[in-house]
């Protein structure tokens, strides 16, 4: 997937300014989640079931060799054939293997955030099959030519409006269809390609090392016929991915549905365990490919590893003030909000997506919704340090920091320039940043008396 | 170097001098609720519907299910007994019958195996699931921990398909069925 998230202030400013709807959605759709979200972790100790996951998960990352090795192993005593990517190069010529072996000539996709990095629907649909999402919000995004926007509601920036117009223009349904109809025309097409594809993709929730288990969460069912129907089921699964026990999956499955959606599991869990068995339906074949993609680069640094506990769950972008200004596009990369302000330098390096751990206001509602205890802002503050030290933000910003520092710290001057500019206040228009501020508000009035005078008078 | 080997020997440069973190165990199970109570108002929250019944409620709930019905789809653990429909393919049938492997009452889930069969668990637009009420288990913790053998696939159902990825409006039935039934069985069957 091409990388825009150099652009992400411009492209922000743009879709503020000329699609002021996506606004109205994804605050309305994320408002909603949050609050979901924060009545189902009511209902639980979710102080220590996040402190329990945080520990999980970290014993099996610094143990991940191990399990990646006893996750192979037992995958394939199922029968399930596993292959390693480094990179995207690699996940195609695995896929494309696959595809020429079995002739496939149409593909059901169940929606995955990795398949996004790789670029598995430009791969396929350039080898000529036909590749369907069969996530309602997926399907949908497909139809616009659109990448996802929320990493669990892919299409939360689209206005039921702009649904009805797409339908119409695609299937002739009625400009004022109810979201009932419009589902029902996506389910005739889909459940006619699920019958009729010969390959099944999908990515993973989790992996279990000790069982080979792979675990995919979702409340369409359109995951668990993907994965049902077609002869041939390949699961793209992130390296981070895994759980050491079976039983971990008790904790992980609930908590995680409880982070994304508010709800005590998601409607529908597939525990697969490898390809269907004698006389028995489902797919023939199975294959799991592990991937890297940046993630053993992320793994080694000792300031950032630790978003390699993400689960995926999306909590942190519902409850990101930030995110809720213009959804997922503008950060430019796959993984958007909180999480992909830390997780996409990691990913890529930090000089293609410099502006991205800027885009927060370090408020912190991001960590105390993360069901893993990732330290978001501790994080974004690290990548922002690199980016300084490596001359990645402008030099005027370290200097005026620099300034900024020495005046808080000393009453003296703090009170000499304060009074200064109660006197004398900036040429507002002609500061490039205080005329972002003064844009979309009135302008800068300091206060006729200082705050320490205020309060002294308080007192008295 | 392959890409397993490169990748392996990149993650253990990576954690040559990072503690080791130690993996907790299991919280104990203990769940002081009435399993059966809960399990059937969970079932309700999550939008399906539960009914406690012996083997004539459950041929009683089965025929007001079926009625003027062609027919329906079964599991294969589906008892003779409770085939009262002629058998469809489970692209046509309006209604499948599952035979659970077990439920749980935490989430109000139903557990069912690949060895039942998968399309009629998925494709019919009604799905009525059995249960034997000594596979209710109180928590999903102990459900797992129980389970001695794992077939090639399980699939977890609590509730009927639902999305909200349309203008954030709930609609059912989307892909999987739109109603999903539980019949806990009483004694044995």
């Amino acid at each position: 997937m091409r990388v825009k998230a150099k652009l992400y202030p411009k492209e922000a400013a743009r879709l503020l300014r000329e699609q002021p709807g996506v606004r109205e959605a994804v605050t309305g759709a994320t408002l909603h989640f949050e609050a979901n979200r924060k009545r189902a972790y009511q209902e639980i100790d979710a102080e220590a079931w996040r402190e329990r996951a945080r520990r999980v998960k970290d014993h099996l990352l610094t143990h991940l060799d191990h399990y990646l090795e006893l996750a192979e192993k037992r995958l394939q005593e199922k029968g399930v054939q596993v292959h390693w990517a480094e990179d995207p190069e690699e996940a195609h010529r695995i896929l494309r293997e696959i595809v020429a072996r079995h002739g496939v000539k149409r593909a059901v996709k169940a929606k995955s955030m990795l398949t996004e990095e790789l670029g598995v629907n430009p791969l396929l649909e350039s080898l000529g099959v036909e590749v369907y999402e069969t996530d309602l919000g997926e399907y949908l995004i497909q139809l616009l030519g659109e990448p996802p926007s929320h990493i669990v509601g892919p299409a939360i920036h689209l206005a039921l409006s702009d649904i009805q117009r797409l339908f119409h223009q695609r299937f002739g349904t009625p400009l004022d269809a109810s979201p009932e109809a419009l589902a029902a025309v996506a389910r005739k097409v889909l459940r006619e390609a699920f019958l009729t594809a010969d390959l099944g993709i999908s990515g993973a929730n989790f992996l279990v090392a000790e069982t080979g288990t792979l675990a995919l969460m979702e409340n369409e069912g359109n995951i668990r016929l993907s994965t049902s129907l077609p002869r041939v089921h390949v699961a793209f699964v992130g390296i981070e991915k895994l759980l050491p026990r079976f039983a971990d999956l008790a904790l992980f499955l609930p908590l995680t549905a409880r982070a994304a959606t508010g709800q005590r599991l998601s409607t529908y869990v597939s525990l697969i365990q490898g390809p269907a068995k004698e006389g028995e339906e489902g797919p023939q074949e199975v294959h799991v490919v592990l991937v890297d993609h940046g993630r053993t680069a992320l793994l080694h640094d000792p300031e950032a590893w630790e978003v390699l506990r993400c689960l995926r769950c999306g909590a942190c972008l519902n409850a990101c003030p930030v995110y809720r200004q213009t959804g997922g596009h503008p950060y430019g990369y796959v993984y958007s909000g909180p999480i992909g302000a830390v997780l996409d330098p990691g990913l890529l390096g930090l000089e293609d997506t410099y502006p991205l751990p800027y885009a927060s206001t370090l408020c912190g509602a991001c960590y105390e919704a993360c069901p893993v205890k990732i330290p978001i802002p501790k994080l974004l503050l690290a990548w922002r340090n690199r980016a300084v030290e490596r001359g990645l933000a402008p030099t005027w910003e370290k200097g005026a920091m620099q300034a900024f520092a020495k005046v808080m710290q000393s009453p003296s001057l703090y009170r000499l320039l304060s009074k200064a500019l109660r006197g004398f206040p900036l040429p507002q228009d002609l500061l490039p940043l205080l005329k972002a501020w003064t844009e979309g508000r009135g302008p800068l009035q300091p206060s006729p008396k200082p705050f320490h005078q205020l309060w002294q008078e308080l007192k008295e | 170097m392959d890409a397993k080997s490169r990748i392996l020997s990149r993650i253990r440069h990576a954690l040559k001098d990072r503690p080791k973190a130690l993996l907790p165990e299991h919280p104990h199970p203990a769940f002081s609720q009435d399993t059966m109570e809960l399990f059937l108002k969970r079932l309700a929250e999550n939008g399906a519907e539960g009914h406690l019944v012996d083997k004539e409620g459950a041929r009683k709930l089965l025929a007001d299910l079926a009625q003027g019905l062609p027919g329906a789809a079964y599991g294969k653990g589906v008892p003779d007994a409770l085939r009262l429909l002629p058998e469809l393919p489970p692209e046509e049938a309006p209604l499948g019958v599952s035979r659970a492997l077990f439920a749980v009452a935490e989430t109000g889930t139903v557990a069912l195996s690949s060895e039942d069969g998968r399309r009629t668990q998925l494709l019919p637009p009604v799905h009525l699931v059995l249960v034997e009420e000594k596979r209710v288990y109180p928590s999903l913790l102990e459900a797992f921990l129980d389970l001695k053998s794992l077939p090639s696939a399980i699939g977890l159902h609590s509730g009927p398909s639902k999305s909200a990825d349309i203008g954030q409006v709930m609609v059912k039935g989307v892909h999987g069925p739109g109603r999903l039934v539980v019949a806990v069985l009483q004694g044995t069957w």
